[in-house]
């Protein structure tokens, strides 16, 4: 009876003190195990990611560790995961333990995925979905021998690859870098967030999955303050002046190089990324064939917004520098905060994009809108005019003419004939915020004044309803809605549709033709943007079926211009594979 | 010494399973001359049928080869050069005829030096892509090899990495019997002495191009490409011995270790693994074929076409009109169909030029396909070989001879 008195009084004391946390803090490798501090030990930092209570793997509520090696035929079980906010079994493990246990390597995996995926949720304002039907990514460590790391869509997971270092005959491992375990994360929720930029499209629209990637990864890594403070740390000694060339020489170069090291073989990470950063900007490159590939493409891309990262962070530390103040703590403070800004701005912009047939120019835009919309007066730092500036050094100019700001996407109205207005009559405000079809009937009603073609299938795929908090610390209520259309037909019937059949085209070629938008409701109920790409933009189908069918991009059944042209598992996969030489030209087969 | 040949030039054409054998004969008042192109064998031959071929090719040459062509290292296109212990493989009695000139591309110079004129900076590059095709078809091998320790690999890959399996007695062979005679090792525009040997034939080598003739950007990739497979070679074996970081060893896993609700996953990966191995098969073995040596005889009003299994990267630097062979390739009278009909390695272009189809009104072009079907690709994913397409646009231009009409029936067919 003793006993069964005391169990319960610990259990009420137990719940009384109980205050849920939201987070918890985990310890990462901060960017490579090649990475080290001052002392020589590997850079690590304790980041949060969201709390819960976890299985072995680790496995969690959106990410589950399964540590098979498909190479070797192997499963390796794991160990419990401590619970709690202050248990983390690595707090104080010393480096050889970091590198050598899987539990380790689990962990690190699960923790950046986690964090990249708990970064993206905040920026948006709401839950992100995978790109697949189901909640938890499979992650797998030690997944294949092999310097390779890839997302893959019909695995639901993300495969991580280990082999031996060329230079150093070491055992890599892919999972305990930074760079390569957000960058695969953000494939697999870009893919959630908008599943037609695999579809086969021009050049831009793979670059975009790659740089993008990319620019998340580099600016979480900027935003770890351990790793700027141990990149700052090394180059302050020589006492040269800090300025832009400085700080992008020194912390970013630093950090592009420590990054492909040993990877830069496999995944043509160091030549990438500092490509990225020294490229002299040059807008003939976005036509030389050198720059079709998606990951070449793709450094174009992260040039600019990199460029605009170092500029803000210059200009934030300046007064520190004029008056003779600055410490390296101040730099890496005042990086980590440019850096987040930029990656939240980064982020955002994709509900601002087109769903599909994405482009540069049409990024800026959304880009430009997003924090617009958000941050008005952007005077303090300029982070809009330098991104305008950046990529204009590209020869790539927002998509909008027009716009409350230069370059930001116009309002809805822009365009309506006269007399013509959008309506919101017959539809119900609290059904649009959650319910596909009420958006497609808001859609169809106003097909005129939205010139949605109504000769085509016509469907809404997505309606996110999003918070954010605004300028004035007040919580917007924001709905993002996706609606496609799509025109099956052969090369025979595109005359009718206005375009040119491609002279070596055959008549009966089946030829698929897409188009769709991206609608942004505010918070009553009133459209504020139509992103759109219009399946009749004859201009732009015809400059697609072109680029289509040079490269013969085609279905396994033989149609032009459809969803997949490769298998959902083998997209990623095989765009690492096609950076080391597999040729994109089929024009000439039979 | 002759001047010219007497008659039209002779193709005998074997049937060695999947591969290609071709023995050319050209009359002359002295005797006719005879050349071999290839003499590989991947699909049902068996190694006394491949020894009655070389026997059925020392009878009908008389003892004597003026040339041997290896079009590239595929097993289907050098299988038969292997000698064996006692001197009784099929290799043996090739070396037997004494060829005075053996010709192979560029890529199978033992010192990987083909062009002394090359500047050091071309001959580097030269090296570097010989070096990473071995490396890649090192890399190939120990993949597949790991793959097949852990289950039973597709029977389409197993027979594509065979195809790129190293055969060193067939290589040494050839090497072997360059030295006792002429060994040429030949890139586009190589003024082979072929022509020398064969009074009045013209023999012109379209193909492959060096690294030098390939145009700046692809250069830069291309070597980026050669870099990366020799240091993926590395990558793929063990780490060196006193590393410390080294995972603990796994127990190795069986299916009922795995948790429940990873076996689907598990699943997953395991077909990730088989195509990212198949993809890396795939590749070394496009690479290998690019490496074909494309022949062009001209002999009188006849002209002959032997790419090997070039496919549309070594073809693209011939086609360019820059080049002049356009106007050659046009008066093609027999064409051996690029590898086995596959649906990428005759391109379009070249297709077009050739003015004997009858659809160009022409008397009609002469194709030789030597192949099986099953082999290859399938249907499904329009990779079938030979590709129904091009079989009927070939039966449409002109006669089509293929190993399949005399197959069990007879060795050869003379035409």
């Amino acid at each position: 009876m003793a006993n069964a008195d005391r169990k319960p009084r610990t259990r009420r004391r137990t719940r009384a003190s109980h205050v849920p946390r939201p987070t918890r803090l985990l310890r990462i490798i901060g960017q490579t195990p090649s990475f080290l501090d001052s002392k020589g030990r590997i850079v690590t930092d304790s980041v949060p990611v969201p709390a819960e209570v976890l299985s072995p793997g680790p496995r969690g509520y959106r990410v589950c560790v399964v540590d098979f090696d498909a190479s070797k035929g192997t499963y390796r079980p794991a160990a419990a995961v401590p619970r709690g906010q202050a248990n983390d079994r690595y707090l104080d493990a010393n480096d050889s333990v970091l590198l050598s246990d899987p539990g380790f390597h689990a962990q690190n995996a699960y923790a950046i995925v986690m964090r990249t995926l708990a970064r993206f949720e905040f920026a948006l304002g709401r839950r992100v979905s995978w790109g697949f039907y189901g909640h938890q990514l499979q992650v797998a460590p030690h997944g294949i021998e092999d310097a390779n790391a890839f997302y893959s869509e019909a695995a639901h997971g993300l495969t991580f690859g280990h082999f031996t270092g060329a230079r150093s005959g070491k055992p890599v491992y892919t999972c305990l870098s930074h760079d390569i375990v957000a960058h695969e994360t953000t494939h697999a929720i870009v893919d959630g967030l908008r599943d037609m930029y695999t579809d086969a499209a021009l050049p831009d629209q793979a670059a975009f999955h790659e740089g993008f990637a990319d620019i998340v990864a580099l600016l979480s890594i900027f935003a770890i303050p351990r790793v700027m403070r141990a990149s700052i740390e090394k180059v302050a000694k020589t006492g040269r002046p800090v300025n832009a060339a400085w700080l992008k020489e020194s912390a970013l170069l630093g950090i592009a190089e420590e990054l492909g090291s040993e990877l830069s073989p496999s995944l043509g990470r160091a030549e990438a990324l500092r490509r990225s950063i020294t490229i002299e900007p040059d807008p003939r490159l976005l036509s030389d064939p050198a720059y079709q590939e998606p990951h070449s493409r793709g450094e174009i891309l992260v040039h600019p917004m990199l460029n605009a990262f170092v500029d803000v962070w210059s200009e934030r530390v300046k007064p520190f520098v004029r008056s003779g103040s600055v410490t390296a703590t101040r730099l890496w403070e005042e990086a980590a905060e440019a850096a987040d800004h930029l990656l939240t701005m980064s982020i955002r912009a994709l509900d601002y994009c087109p769903p599909l047939d994405l482009t540069f120019g049409d990024y800026l835009s959304a880009l430009l809108t997003s924090d617009m919309v958000l941050v008005p007066d952007d005077s303090k730092y300029g982070y809009r005019d330098r991104l305008r500036k950046h990529f204009g050094a590209w020869g790539i100019a927002p998509s909008s003419k027009g716009g409350l700001e230069t370059g930001a996407w116009q309002g809805p109205h822009h365009g309506l004939r006269r007399g013509q207005a959008i309506s919101t009559e017959r539809v119900h405000f609290d059904s649009l915020r959650t319910d596909p079809d009420e958006v497609f009937r808001f859609l169809w009603e106003n097909r005129s004044a939205l010139r949605v073609y109504d000769d085509a299938y016509t469907r809404v795929t997505s309606l996110r309803p999003c918070k954010r908090v605004g300028p004035d610390g007040f919580v917007l209520h924001e709905t993002v809605a996706e609606y496609y259309q799509k025109i099956d037909c052969t090369a025979n019937d595109l005359r009718s549709l206005g375009l040119k059949q491609p002279p070596d085209m055959d008549g009966h070629q089946q030829v698929t033709l897409f188009g769709g938008g991206t609608l942004i409701f505010d918070e009553f109920g009133t459209l504020r943007y139509h992103v759109r790409k219009r399946i009749d933009n004859l201009k732009h189908q015809q400059e697609k079926l072109e680029y289509l069918w040079t490269h013969r991009l085609i279905d396994r059944f033989g149609r032009l211009g459809s969803a997949s042209v490769l298998a959902g598992d083998e997209r990623f996969a095989r765009l690492h594979q096609a950076r080391m030489g597999a040729s994109l030209s089929r024009a000439a087969e039979w | 010494m002759p001047t010219k040949p007497t008659g039209p030039v002779q193709v005998r054409m074997y049937d060695v399973g999947f591969g290609d054998c071709f023995l050319l004969s050209v009359p002359y008042a002295t005797g006719a001359r005879h050349v071999l192109i290839d003499f590989g064998t991947t699909h049902g031959a068996p190694s006394a049928h491949m020894l009655s071929v070389a026997k059925d090719i020392a009878t009908t040459c008389g003892g004597k080869l003026t040339a041997v062509v290896a079009t590239h290292r595929h097993r289907d296109h050098i299988e038969g050069f292997a000698t064996r212990k006692g001197g009784k493989g099929p290799g043996d009695v090739i070396a037997s005829l004494k060829p005075d000139l053996v010709i192979q591309p560029w890529t199978e110079h033992p010192k990987a030096a083909p062009d002394a004129t090359e500047p050091p900076k071309d001959r580097k590059a030269l090296r570097l892509e010989i070096q990473s095709l071995s490396a890649r078809q090192e890399l190939a091998a120990s993949l597949v090899a790991r793959l097949k320790a852990t289950r039973t690999i597709p029977r389409d890959l197993d027979y594509l990495a065979g195809n790129n399996l190293r055969n060193v007695s067939a290589v040494e062979n050839l090497m072997r019997m360059g030295k006792k005679g002429k060994a040429e090792y030949v890139y586009s525009g190589f003024k082979t002495d072929l022509s020398k040997l064969l009074p009045g034939v013209k023999v012109h080598v379209l193909g492959p191009p060096t690294v030098r003739q390939t145009d700046t950007v692809l250069k830069q990739r291309q070597s980026d490409q050669d870099e990366f497979w020799m240091l993926r070679l590395k990558m793929s074996r063990p780490p060196s011995k006193a590393v410390g970081a080294s995972l603990p060893r796994e127990k190795q896993g069986t299916a009922s270790r795995v948790p429940q609700h990873a076996r689907w996953f598990v699943g997953q990966m395991k077909s990730i693994e088989l195509a990212e191995v198949r993809s890396i098969v795939e590749s070394l073995d496009k690479a290998m074929n690019n490496t074909s040596v494309i022949l062009l005889f001209e002999a009188g009003s006849q002209r002959l076409l032997f790419p090997g299994d070039a496919q549309i990267e070594n073809w693209a630097y011939a086609l360019d009109p820059k080049r002049g062979f356009r106007k050659l390739l046009e008066g093609v009278t027999v064409y051996k169909v690029g590898h086995h009909g596959s649906r990428n390695a005759t391109p379009k272009t070249l297709w077009n030029l050739f003015k004997a189809r009858r659809s160009s009104g022409g008397k009609g072009l002469v194709s030789l396909i030597s192949t099986m079907p099953e082999v290859h690709g399938s249907v499904n994913n329009r990779s079938e070989v030979p590709r129904e397409t091009l079989v009927d646009a070939l039966k449409a231009a002109g006669p089509l001879h293929s190993t399949e009409d005399f197959r069990g029936a007879s060795l050869a067919q003379t035409l």
